[in-house]
């Protein structure tokens, strides 16, 4: 039965069209992939974390059987390849000089700089073969210092990552009026100083880094399946920057792929080193990452350490915030990299609070460790980190109510619209309202009984909340192509990447509403550079804002070309047509048309007036984004604490979201629990850690805690849905990253406020059993 | 290069089979199917779940060779045809999956759960997947769809 879409699409819980093949088997990953004459790609990684680079001999492992090729550093020497680029927005010091950016070629070459850094490729007939080789070649390594920690880095003395770049910093950053901070604090009754950090995480999809290349020789051209949520751009910097081969020679493809969240972002190595392999030997190779090989080279994210201060008077006004970071960058600049400490976390530092003045500094240095890059929110958690940690930390210091707190200085809508001191342009929202929806949901109200419940079985229970104010981001622009097919198909094209977020549904269902075409007749398209001419892939919780707006900006033109249509056939003026549900019609007449009778049409001159061509209704229209939108939410959890394990139970949790307009509730939750469950992982268990001299700790899914079905709550999403925005076509304000933006600091307030008895007032993630029973015990010893 | 016979979804195949094969291997580039999915190397996130003579098992942790003479259930067995089982129905219904990657092992696991144990409740659903990890959904979605594929299996 034919699916119809009403309202424009908007609001319709319209179940996926692409969970058939997901659900049977029939996904289409990057492993699934096996071209003719395919050989295999793995990567011998650097188990040094500073080290020069004295030898390689691949002989022996040339010499086996099965083995192709080996490329090392000495083969990128030879080709001239370029490096691989940051296009960190942040580009100047605050003196005005400019950003440090070392050199990232794909491969090492001469010295190695992070544990997990690409020394060898070995490409062979079978894995099995290419693990044989990778035991048998040779590299002679000289170690040197190293350092892994941010706070190290930059002292006097530390070890030089990069010679000519001094204390390893890449760069510093200041946002926000410090004389207005500075005069805030002088005249405020307090200032409540706290220093946090915020742990070093990973995005872990579940679906490794993997790609496949082929080169044709006789056209010269490459084409690249990768699992990538940035085909477009990536392609122009493999292509024009790394590999000088020309972006019109790179076809560059994302088949389905497994998850993101930021960590597929970016440019890697690997798929410019199979590209440059499959030239060597003419034949398609692939390459997919094993779980450990993803801990040692996934981007990570987070990883800042910071100091915070609050500014505020007796009555609890909140007058002036402050905030200094130091953010790990890892060895090199990612892709993004230097961005995400500096200019990230800046803009939307003092959440949904009214201040007199807000200064944020941050410098941004080199370790060595893994490169950092957008993980789900990039910069975000760690500005409603440090507020709302913050918060419930002055509280707890100055014996107020961290609720309380937080609703005397909410901004009013009567303030709205306004410029945030950091910049940001805060059009519409109600913060009052959507925070105490929050406190309403998750009955506060009865919270003291079932902290006398806890109690009554040794456990002490806690309520916390975080009140967040977030901004989206990614590439302004999108491109929505829709070409009606002979076959009756309506081929969607749209420059965004899904990685399990539903485009395919939900694009899908605003064509189909717009128009009034079956569902089940849209064949959608998506992160392939041949399907559209640009696109902005997937980052800053863009999808809907600038993808969906693409779509229904594409509609409406095809409205109107379809309108000229029908006022050809009924001989009217175009402006008397009016489009409903899939017709077009003259009012107070029987002229009817179909938008199937108007497609079938635009190809036959006859049915055209003079100003359309055959084809007109095949449209392609880019949306841009003026201004990002600022979603902002309440979040509030219990736990459950075990004051004798140490253990953390989150027991409820409560979530109401301003994200404009919903288009499709069902997915909109999906991404708030996924979020929420990610943000879970980083408050309790997930941690990257490296040791002093730069070993990766937790290597593995048995030493980096991701959080199980039976460590989640069960969660209660809601909405305030009277502020759409008005910067984008549908109101929207992005919805994918808000769930791990609201959840840490939720959950950290919530263990504290569990055992403020104790004098426990803060610690820092994850919020391990371990350190919960060592911050107990040693309150307990402090008296 | 020894050779084995196995029952993958009710027909017979016999293929030689190298001896450091892994199960889940042997059923995604021998069988080529490919609706079993590898996520990690220390059979910590079962994504490779088949059921190996009814129960379940991380096919990534076994070696091809140990399923001689087995019977093996993957996710391309569970569907007849277009009509997809009642778990598989149930999780389209909840939206209890998003990018896809562990749908298979978590479904198949979520069958066993079910025919283990009919009545199970949440709390039992939780633990029996503790197996099995999402990174998308938060699993609140994936819970709800056991449940609802539970009742529809009970009849």
């Amino acid at each position: 039965m034919a699916t119809y879409v009403a309202r424009n699409g908007i609001g319709e819980n319209q179940r996926r069209v692409e969970d058939f093949r997901f659900l049977t088997g029939h996904g289409h990953y990057i492993d699934d992939m096996k071209l003719e004459n395919q050989a295999y790609g793995m990567v011998l990684r650097s188990p040094e974390a500073h080290a020069d680079i004295k030898s390689i001999d691949a002989t022996e492992a040339l010499a086996l059987d099965g083995v192709l090729l080996v490329v090392t550093g000495e083969d990128w020497k030879a080709a001239g390849y370029g490096t691989i680029p940051t296009k960190s927005g942040v580009r100047k010091f605050k003196d005005g000089s400019d950003l440090k950016e070392p050199p990232h070629h794909a491969i090492a070459i001469d010295r190695v700089r992070y544990v997990g850094q690409p020394v060898a490729l070995v490409v062979a007939e079978s894995l099995d073969a290419c693990r044989d080789a990778m035991e048998l070649i040779e590299v002679d390594y000289e170690s040197l210092p190293a350092v892994s920690h941010q706070s190290e880095a930059i002292k006097d003395g530390a070890p030089q990552i990069w010679d000519d770049i001094p204390n390893n910093i890449c760069l510093d950053f200041e946002l926000g009026d410090e004389d207005a901070q500075k005069k805030a604090f002088e005249d405020a009754d307090h200032v409540i100083t706290l220093e946090l950090i915020n742990n070093r995480v990973t995005a872990t999809p579940i679906e490794p880094r993997g790609a496949l290349a082929d080169y044709d020789a006789e056209s010269g051209k490459f084409t690249l399946w990768n699992a990538s949520q940035n085909i477009h751009a990536n392609r122009d910097t493999i292509a024009d920057t790394v590999l000088k081969i020309g972006k019109e020679n790179l076809h560059h493809i994302a088949p389905d792929v497994g998850g993101g969240f930021g960590g597929k972002n970016g440019v890697y190595p690997e798929p410019i080193l199979i590209l440059h392999a499959a030239r060597e030997i003419k034949r398609p190779v692939k390459w997919v990452n094993d779980r450990s090989e993803s801990f040692l080279s996934d981007t990570h994210g987070r990883d800042q350490v910071s100091t915070v201060q609050l500014a505020l008077d007796n009555d609890g006004t909140f007058r002036g915030l402050r905030t200094e970071t130091v953010g790990n960058l890892g060895a090199f600049c990612g892709t993004v990299g230097p961005f995400t400490p500096t200019g990230g976390s800046s803009r939307t530092q003092g959440g949904p609070f009214r201040f007199d003045g807000i200064y944020y500094t941050a410098i941004a240095p080199f370790t060595n460790t893994c490169p950092l890059d957008p993980y789900r929110g990039a910069g975000r958690p760690e500005g409603s980190y440090q507020m709302d940690r913050i918060i419930d930390y002055a509280a707890a210091k100055l014996g107020m109510d961290p609720i309380e707190l937080r609703r005397k200085n909410l901004i009013p809508p009567s303030d709205l619209p306004m410029k945030s001191p950091m910049g940001l342009d805060i059009d519409c929202g109600n913060f009052p309202e959507v925070f105490e929806k929050t406190i309403e949901i998750s009955d506060r109200a009865g919270f003291e009984k079932r902290k006398e419940a806890s109690e009554a079985k040794g456990l002490k229970r806690g309520f916390g909340v975080c009140m967040y104010l977030e901004c989206t981001g990614g590439g302004p622009k999108e491109e929505a192509k829709v070409t009606f097919r002979d076959d009756g198909k309506v081929e969607l094209s749209v420059g965004t990447a899904s990685t399990g977020m539903g485009h395919e549904t939900v694009f899908a269902q605003l064509l189909s509403g717009h128009l009034g075409i079956a569902m089940e007749d849209v064949v959608f398209r998506q992160s392939d550079t041949d399907a559209t001419d640009i696109g902005g892939g997937h980052g800053g919780s863009r999808g809907l804002e600038v993808g969906g707006s693409a779509v229904t900006q594409t509609s409406r033109q095809i409205i109107e070309v379809g309108k000229k249509i029908a006022a050809h056939r009924f001989d009217v003026d175009a402006g008397e047509i009016e489009f409903e549900e899939g017709r077009f019609h003259v009012p107070g007449t029987n002229h009817t048309m179909t938008i199937r009778d108007a497609i079938d049409s635009q190809n036959d001159p006859d049915s055209l007036p003079d100003d359309l061509e055959p084809g007109c209704m095949n449209i392609s229209s880019v949306f841009e984004r003026g201004i990002i939108s600022i979603p902002n939410g309440g979040h509030a959890c219990e736990v459950e604490v075990d004051p004798e394990t140490g253990t953390v139970k989150v027991d409820g949790y409560w979530v109401v979201d301003d994200f404009g307009t919903i288009v499709n509730k069902m997915l909109a939750d999906g991404q708030v629990m996924g979020g929420i469950a990610q943000g879970l992982g980083q408050a309790l268990m997930e941690n990257i850690h490296y040791d002093e001299s730069g070993q990766l700790v937790t290597g593995s899914l048995m030493d980096y805690a991701l959080p199980r079905a039976d460590d989640m709550p069960r969660m209660v999403i809601d909405y305030y849905e009277d502020a759409p925005t008005e910067k984008n076509l549908l109101g929207v304000k992005g919805a994918g990253e808000a769930g791990c933006v609201g959840a840490p600091p939720a959950i950290v307030n919530a263990v504290c406020d569990a055992l403020k008895e104790y004098g426990v007032h803060h610690i820092d993630m994850p919020l391990t059993p371990e350190k919960v029973w060592q911050a107990i015990r040693d309150a307990k010893a402090a008296g | 290069m020894p050779a084995i016979t196995v029952r993958v979804n009710g027909l017979e195949v016999t293929k030689e089979v190298g001896a450091r094969t892994l199960l889940s291997t042997f059923i995604r580039e021998q069988l080529k199917l490919t609706g079993t999915h590898v996520g990690c190397d220390t059979s910590q996130c079962g994504a490779c779940v088949v059921t190996l003579d009814g129960k379940t098992v991380k096919s990534c942790a076994v070696f091809a060779w140990e399923a001689d003479g087995a019977d093996i259930g993957t996710i391309e067995g569970l569907a007849d045809g277009d009509n997809m089982h009642p778990m598989q129905e149930a999780f389209r219904e909840h939206h209890g999956l998003q990018c896809g990657f562990c749908t298979p092992g978590m479904v198949m696991t979520a069958v066993s759960l079910v025919e283990n144990n009919p009545d199970i409740d949440e709390d039992g659903i939780r633990h029996g997947l503790e197996g099995n990890i999402c990174r998308c959904t938060g699993y609140q979605n994936i819970i709800d769809a056991v449940k609802t594929g539970a009742k529809a299996m009970r009849g």
